[in-house]
């Protein structure tokens, strides 16, 4: 990334890095309770998972809707490794990643050749089945029942002759948050500028174009669609350990639908707008949570808003809040009037 | 870009300001106790029962001038009878510490998913209605409840309501996939097992299914005396609706999900010669619960419900232990739990309440039956 | 029990196929799922409902009117949410659809509550509870009967407007080839409209008559019926009205079926798993044509 030196950050730069210095000593502000620090945590998951599924509609411009069922997997996943044979957090991480990585493929592989909207369908309907084979399976998952008392995250180092240091309260589950977090950024930041990032925006522009420079279409989505459920995987395996209790009704279609708000909110493809997206919702979700009361209006509201602000999202800013310039240029490909957005490639289209 | 840049960090601030302005804005002074329930959402009735129960008692205590002067302020928290939501009102109670005890939750995945925060927190809870038996065991010492469990209903339903009260033996349980019925079936069929009543039958249905036929069909062809509906009442009245379609003449049973007004409206003519176990009926009632359903039914224009009766007396049960202890989390646990015999037992509307050490409290149940498109007493 | 189970399949079959055809309407004249049909299914109901209970209008009439409000509420989704979106990517309208549909569903939810609603008491016509035929062991009420005639009635008509009529015609025209079409002088958007008001009453009527039949509204019925008859229209091949009413019946008896002799709690699952299979290894369905990739960059 270059010389890390204070002066040569760009004005983008200095903002992150403040940002990142607030949030790091957040919790020892006087007013931070419990409970913020508990929401806090629930947007830094949130930020990962949206920063998981930005990668398909976002990198790649396909719609998956059926995200909630890599973090649900991710989640039980986690859940029961750790309530039969109490695996370490550290240990599960990867494997959940693999895991979630194992099923994009298996989803990916005979789905990604649709078009857009079966692709669309299809993912939904594999979400629901998760839904339905974690309610169902009782004998695995406890179904209904949930799974109550999986341990909390600790770091054992007693093999070494060390201390056992459990996570209690919120605050090790915040520090741990915003270090994975960082770590997605990291390797969304790699991917992005890479070879394969760069296959990714390719085929979203122009697959045909893409496919005339030797790209192979399947082989990409596919890599994108894994590694894009690899991370809903291991955002659930964090939440798994973080709430110590799992049912399958927390894995319903509603999560995919709020994830895919985040990154329509923020803008698609932008890691920062995501992220952004995230935290303004999960925000906004609390405050209505705790106003509407007040002002005598019905929960509802809050979820009828989303869907309002998506609906006005795709018709007035449909690239987001914080476009990336490809993105922009191909979501406003058909209002011909505009044209202060720079194709991205530099051809007129 | 840096405008819509400003434009989100400004709304940011402003509502994270919000979320702080209003956890931190705690008034001191009051006593104020959390309740936990589903106030929006499908399962909304019953949370409405909860706020009617859980406000008639406050009245109460407050016109009596508060408890040792202090007036009790309760704070509400939507839970939406879903875990998610519970685990954050839990934290919401569990961070407030001027909360000094929870009424809640309603729904029994709720109280789990919230229960290892309060525990963590050291904040006690008092259900009026959660009846999963294995509560007990994940609220370690913090978790009381003045409902029976599952477990005690179900062998109750098989052992005296089919034999003796409805005097049938083939049953065919057709049970809603959820954590309340999954308990409620399997401590039924123990007890119909022991006790010699035969199951026909057994189908399960998901919550907000409409359509029962199939599976109806497939139950009716052994020919049940009677269909246990075990879940709650929205996909019970439907249920009992086709079923009596399909042409099932016998009676209906369920446990305290059916008891509700709902059932009979959307079941209609079904809803007839259906019975169900509750905790609380008011013409069973002592003379303090006859009471107390005469002035719920003036004050808010409707027939009293068990989880009516059962959120009152919670708050009475804390009223009279935070007399006693002050307003101090780990004292009302201690407090709660020196409840542990009948000798030191609260009475209330719902009868003698006294907790084991698991939380737990034994109740004994009444059978209500619908009638010409009513809830009455059986007999 | 297998005549019962066929005739339970029947009657959720004819639900099914009217909801589908309304999906494969919308898809084979815009290519866009409307996910928000579902909503207007429900808001079929709920105005049946309204209309009897605070205007008082008889069975009947109430059924029609309601039937003509969705049709009203089809094409103001096409105007408002569709239309402006016609020439952009389909990613930006499948997120609209969606959009719409939590909007609608949450809409529902504030005018008329969350909480299941009878129908009104005494509203139908009583005769339709008593048995009109029984046969193997089946009773068939006269309710039965009336969906039955319904269903059939409107698949029927629905093919003679597709077949006989000129808007019928446009429709086809629209739906091979926009441009062309409107090279011949069609007025594309009127037409699309038009295709939304149609699948709009089909999609209320259905609404209707399960609300009625089962006694119980709701405002997230259309979620899980929406996704089932979106099963349904791709069984069928995806822009075959035919084969939408077809996959209807197939996937309802499938169900009863499957619920009955299989596993009732993977009961939706059966819709699910129908559909992927369809799609990944019948793309085109039993009738449809394999529709090409339009080539927006998608």
């Amino acid at each position: 990334m270059g010389k890390l030196r204070l002066q040569n950050l760009t004005r983008g730069g200095k903002i992150r890095i403040g940002l990142l210095a607030l949030a790091l000593i957040l919790p020892f502000f006087p007013f931070v309770t419990d409970y913020v620090l508990h929401i806090a945590i629930l947007v830094l998951l949130y930020m990962i998972l949206a920063l998981g599924l930005n990668i398909v509609p976002g990198f790649n411009g396909l719609l998956d809707l059926g995200y909630v069922g890599f973090y649900g997997i991710g989640a039980y996943t986690s859940g029961l490794l750790t309530y039969h044979f109490g695996l370490s957090f550290w240990v599960i991480i990867p494997l959940a990643f693999m895991n979630g990585a194992l099923w994009g493929i298996l989803l990916g592989a005979p789905t990604l050749r649709l078009t857009g909207d079966y692709f669309a369908i299809v993912t939904f309907g594999f979400s629901e089945l998760v839904v339905l084979f974690l309610t169902n399976e009782i004998w695995l998952t406890r179904g209904p029942l949930g799974l109550p008392g999986i341990d909390v995250v600790s770091i054992d180092l007693t093999l070494f002759g060390g201390p056992k240091w459990e996570f209690i309260g919120e605050l090790p589950y915040y520090y741990l948050a915003i270090v994975m977090v960082l770590v997605t950024v990291f390797v969304m930041y790699r991917i992005q500028d890479s070879r394969l990032g760069r296959a990714w925006f390719a085929i979203r522009d122009d697959e045909v174009a893409a496919v005339s420079c030797g790209i192979n279409l399947l082989a990409y989505k596919v890599i994108a669609f894994a590694i894009s459920a690899a991370f809903g995987a291991v955002g659930g395996s964090f939440f798994a350990r973080w709430v110590t209790f799992l049912s399958p009704d927390m894995f319903k279609f509603w999560e995919s639908f709020l994830i895919l708000c985040m990154i329509v909110l923020g803008g698609m493809g932008n890691i920062w707008g995501v992220m952004i997206g995230a935290l303004v919702l999960v925000s906004l979700s609390e405050v209505l949570r705790e106003i509407l009361p007040l002002l005598g209006m019905p929960v509802n509201v809050r979820f009828l808003a989303f869907g309002l602000i998506m609906v006005l999202m795709m018709r007035f800013r449909p690239a987001g809040m914080m476009p990336i310039a490809a993105v922009a240029a191909q979501m406003r490909a058909g209002r011909v009037k505009r044209k202060k957005v720079k194709p991205a490639v530099g051809m007129k289209k | 870009m840096r405008n819509k840049r400003t434009f989100l960090f400004a709304g940011l601030v402003l509502g994270l300001a919000l979320i702080f302005g209003i956890t931190t804005g705690a008034m001191a002074g009051d006593i104020r106790i959390g309740v936990a329930a589903p106030f929006t959402g499908n399962l909304a009735s019953y949370g409405d029962n909860i706020k009617a129960g859980v406000n008639l008692k406050l009245k109460e205590i407050n016109d009596a001038g508060g408890i040792n002067g202090q007036k009790v302020e309760l704070v509400w928290g939507d839970d939406l009878c879903q875990p998610k939501d519970a685990g954050t009102v839990g934290a919401k109670f569990a961070a407030d510490k001027s909360i000094v005890a929870v009424i809640g939750h309603l729904c029994s995945s709720a109280t789990l998913a919230a229960m290892p925060i309060y525990v963590r927190a050291g904040l006690p809870a008092l259900s009026p209605t959660s009846t999963n038996p294995t509560i007990g065991d994940v609220g370690k010492g913090w978790f009381f409840r003045n409902c029976y469990t599952d477990d005690f209903q179900g062998k109750y339903l098989a052992n005296y309501v089919v034999p003796k009260l409805l005097g049938k033996n083939k049953v065919a349980i057709f049970y809603e996939n959820n954590d309340y019925a999954i308990g409620l079936k399997d401590s039924f069929m123990a007890g119909a097992k022991a006790g010699g009543v035969n199951v026909t039958g057994v189908e399960a249905y998901m919550t907000g299914t409409t359509d029962f036929t199939p599976q109806l069909t497939k139950l009716l062809r052994d020919n049940p005396e009677t269909i246990f509906l075990c879940g709650y009442h929205p996909e019970g009245a439907l249920i009992a609706g086709q079923g009596r379609k399909l042409g099932f003449t016998g009676p209906l049973f369920g446990a305290d999900g059916i008891d509700n007004e709902d059932y009979i409206k959307i079941g209609g003519k079904a809803a007839d010669n259906t019975y169900c176990t509750v905790p609380f009926l008011a013409a069973s009632a002592s003379p303090a619960g006859k009471e107390f359903a005469e002035q719920y039914k003036k004050t808010y224009g409707r027939d009293v419900d068990w989880m009516s009766a059962n959120a009152y007396d919670c708050l009475g049960i804390l009223a009279q232990v935070i007399a006693k202890t002050g307003p101090d989390r780990e004292k009302i646990r201690d407090g709660l739990a020196a409840i542990d015999s009948e000798a030191n037992g609260y009475t209330g509307v719902t009868g003698l309440t006294y907790f084991d050490k698991k939380g737990d409290c034994s109740k004994p149940a009444f059978v209500k039956v619908v009638k010409d498109g009513k809830f009455v007493a059986a007999k | 029990m297998l005549l019962q189970q066929l005739v339970n399949g029947l009657t959720i079959g004819g639900i099914y196929a009217m909801i589908a055809v309304g999906y494969t309407m919308i898809y084979g004249v815009i290519q866009l799922i409307n996910f928000a049909h579902g909503e207007i299914y429900m808001l079929g109901a709920f105005f049946a409902i309204t209309f009897i209970s605070f205007l008082g209008l008889p069975f009947y009439v109430a059924f029609l009117v309601a039937m003509a409000c969705c049709a009203v509420c089809g094409v103001l989704l096409d105007i408002v949410a569709y239309r402006p979106l016609r020439q952009s990517p389909r990613l930006a309208a499948l997120i609209t659809a969606i959009g719409m549909s939590i909007f609608l569903q949450n809409l529902a939810m504030i005018i008329w509550g969350s909480r299941p609603k009878p129908f009104p008491h005494g509203a139908l016509p009583a005769y339709f509870e008593k048995t009109a035929v029984t046969f193997g062991g089946v009773n068939l009420s006269w309710f039965h009967l009336f969906i039955f005639t319904i269903t059939i009635v409107m698949m029927v008509g629905l093919n003679l407007i597709i077949k006989k009529t000129r808007w019928g015609k446009a429709m086809r025209a629209v739906a091979q080839n926009k441009t062309m079409a409107a090279l011949t002088g069609i007025n594309v958007n009127r037409v699309i409209s038009y295709t939304f008001a149609l699948a709009g009453a089909l999609g209320g009527a259905a609404g209707i008559m399960v609300g009625a039949f089962y006694n119980s509204i709701f405002p997230t019925m259309g979620y899980v019926a929406g996704v089932k008859a979106f099963a349904a229209a791709v069984l069928g091949g995806i822009g075959s009205v035919p084969g939408a009413m077809l996959g209807g019946v197939v996937l309802g008896v499938a169900e009863a079926l499957g619920a009955g002799y299989l596993s009732s709690l993977y009961r939706d699952g059966i819709s699910y798993a129908v559909m992927i299979i369809v799609i990944i290894l019948i793309p085109a369905g039993l009738f449809g044509k394999v529709l090409k990739e339009t080539k927006k960059s998608m």
